[in-house]
């Protein structure tokens, strides 16, 4: 099987604690791979440690053929990775324009990032219209817009998004979501990382489930959904 | 009071604010990027102007007869090429390392590395000890109206520091690397997911910090006429304070500071001609009261941009 990023028994501590203790996750190209769990499970930590912020002490992380463990994050981006942090996280001071520059920041043909932009404004037209406002006076809805934009600046092969329906109104999570499969039927590979789990399996192709710090399910989106694991821990 | 004495204390007051606004947009860079003081910078203000003053002997000693605005471009660029590398190398051997500790002890650490500065200058540069005197690279030139005389170059001086502080200000709001240092100073991490090589960003931002500063010390040298090796210590303390009052991260906060400061220093002098030496407790005291009333600073982070 083909697979953009696999992840091998890796195992991240901070300080001596293990929060990860050997986890293997497989994240196949064009396809949405979910990875669920509560707060705590080592869901963020997971994200860090493939993007270099916090490195594994242990195992192997391979991008398209190539290890990318212990690599610095700038390093990890240039190979095709983008990440969609949780909390929105958008340069509060910068417009909106320049927020989307910034998700651009690796890429230097001008007219790619033109034609990246033109892509996001069609899938936001009100970050179109709201350019040059600071991203710090947006709401929280529209901030989400602007990250979400930002992830995809770059065309990343690997697109990661860390909770996107944190601190969102229902209404807009439905949205968000519909936009991630839009996202993927594009072609970009998403890992997808969150507590919401309905939603989440809806629109994902094969999911894991991460319960303190190792993976103790994984399947297609349809197996997950019936599974005695998930239905314990999050259907009660 | 009379007109032109007044002119010539508004002159004097705009050369001083320059310089500080120049010593606190350093404060300001650093503050910015890494959230810390080093307390170093009027120190390597001082370096700025011994690298320029060595300079001088070294060229002035291979070649007599150079010009005086060739020499000024050689040791201008030799104090700013020294002290930039200087900045990074500070930055990387030390600054950095210190991150995983607290600001505190950034702040001490440079505090000494401010004193390392001043003694080894003092202590191995020949007759470091004594003020020296700065060659004067600037024709004597000036004009007078009555009682006020303009110096030319004062105005060229005060013209090159606005230049820079321009071309600062277009790197920062233009260019990508400006983005990148704004984006390191917004949110470092989310930076990091962008692409930004932040350990490069905060050496190139100590590069230019340093480089502004070695002109100030090249300016405050042609200014006086004369350098010490005490002389960063001063300047520290003003350009810090100037970038606290008009609020730590904002570049032209600090360079409103630095022409606050200026102002206030020459309306001590000015109110209290029987008392001028007080200018500079004049000046702190009102900081001290800005401080109180303003503790965010005048610019306030949340309707500026930082960095």
């Amino acid at each position: 099987m083909q697979r953009a990023l696999s992840i091998r028994n890796v195992y991240t501590a901070y300080g001596k604690a293990d929060v990860l203790s050997g986890v293997d996750i497989e994240i196949l190209p064009k396809k949405i791979t979910c990875l669920l769990g509560s707060n705590g499970a080592g869901k963020s930590t997971l994200i860090r440690s493939i993007l270099g912020l916090t490195p594994p002490r242990e195992g192997e992380i391979i991008f398209e053929g190539l290890p990318i463990s212990g690599h610095p994050t700038h390093s990890v981006v240039a190979k095709g990775i983008a990440c969609i942090p949780e909390g929105r996280r958008v340069f509060p001071k910068m417009t909106v324009k320049d927020n989307l520059l910034m998700g651009a920041y690796l890429e230097s043909s001008e007219k790619k990032i033109k034609m990246n932009m033109g892509k996001v404004f069609e899938i936001f037209p009100r970050l179109e219209e709201r350019q040059e406002q600071l991203a710090g006076t947006m709401s929280g809805g529209e901030q989400a817009m602007v990250s979400i934009g930002r992830g995809l600046m770059s065309s990343p092969k690997l697109l990661i998004i860390d909770e996107p329906s944190l601190g969102l109104s229902p209404a807009l999570v439905s949205e968000n979501f519909r936009i991630i499969r839009k996202i993927n039927d594009a072609g970009t590979a998403v890992f997808l990382v969150e507590q919401n789990v309905r939603q989440t399996l809806a629109i994902s192709h094969y999911g894991y489930v991460l319960s303190q710090g190792r993976v103790t399910a994984q399947g297609t989106a349809e197996e997950l959904k019936t599974s005695d694991e998930v239905q314990q821990a999050y259907f009660g | 009071m009379d007109i032109s004495l007044l002119a010539q204390f508004t002159v004097n007051g705009l050369m001083l604010g320059m310089m500080y606004a120049l010593v606190a947009v350093g404060f300001t860079l650093f503050f910015g990027v890494l959230d810390i003081i080093v307390f170093s910078h009027g120190d390597v203000v001082m370096v700025g102007a011994f690298a320029a003053l060595t300079g001088h002997y070294w060229l002035t000693g291979i070649y007599p007869d150079m010009s005086m605005w060739v020499e000024l471009f050689f040791i201008s660029c030799i104090s700013i090429i020294t002290v930039a590398a200087f900045g990074m190398i500070m930055a990387k051997t030390m600054i950095l390392r210190l991150r995983s500790a607290s600001p505190l002890n950034t702040l001490l650490a440079t505090m000494m590395l401010g004193t390392v500065l001043r003694e080894a200058v003092r202590l191995f540069f020949p007759g470091g000890s004594n003020p020296k005197p700065f060659p004067v690279l600037l024709p004597d030139i000036s004009a007078s109206f009555g009682d006020f005389t303009l110096r030319f170059d004062s105005v060229i001086l005060f013209v090159l520091g606005a230049l820079l502080i321009v071309s600062l200000h277009l790197l920062i709001t233009k260019t990508k690397l400006g983005m990148a240092i704004r984006a390191v100073a917004q949110d470092e991490e989310t930076a990091r997911l962008m692409g930004v090589n932040f350990t490069l960003i905060v050496l190139i931002t100590f590069a230019i910090g340093s480089a502004v500063a070695a002109f100030a010390g090249v300016m405050n040298g042609l200014y006086y006429n004369e350098i010490n090796f005490g002389m960063g210590l001063l300047l520290g303390a003003i350009g810090f304070s100037a970038a606290i009052i008009g609020g730590l991260g904002n570049i032209y906060g600090a360079i409103l500071g630095g022409f606050l400061f200026a102002g206030l220093q020459t309306l001590g002098a000015v109110a209290m001609p029987f008392a001028s030496a007080y200018k500079d407790v004049f000046a702190f005291g009102v900081v001290i009261l800005i401080m109180a009333w303003k503790p965010t600073g005048l610019i306030a982070e949340k309707t500026s941009e930082r960095v």
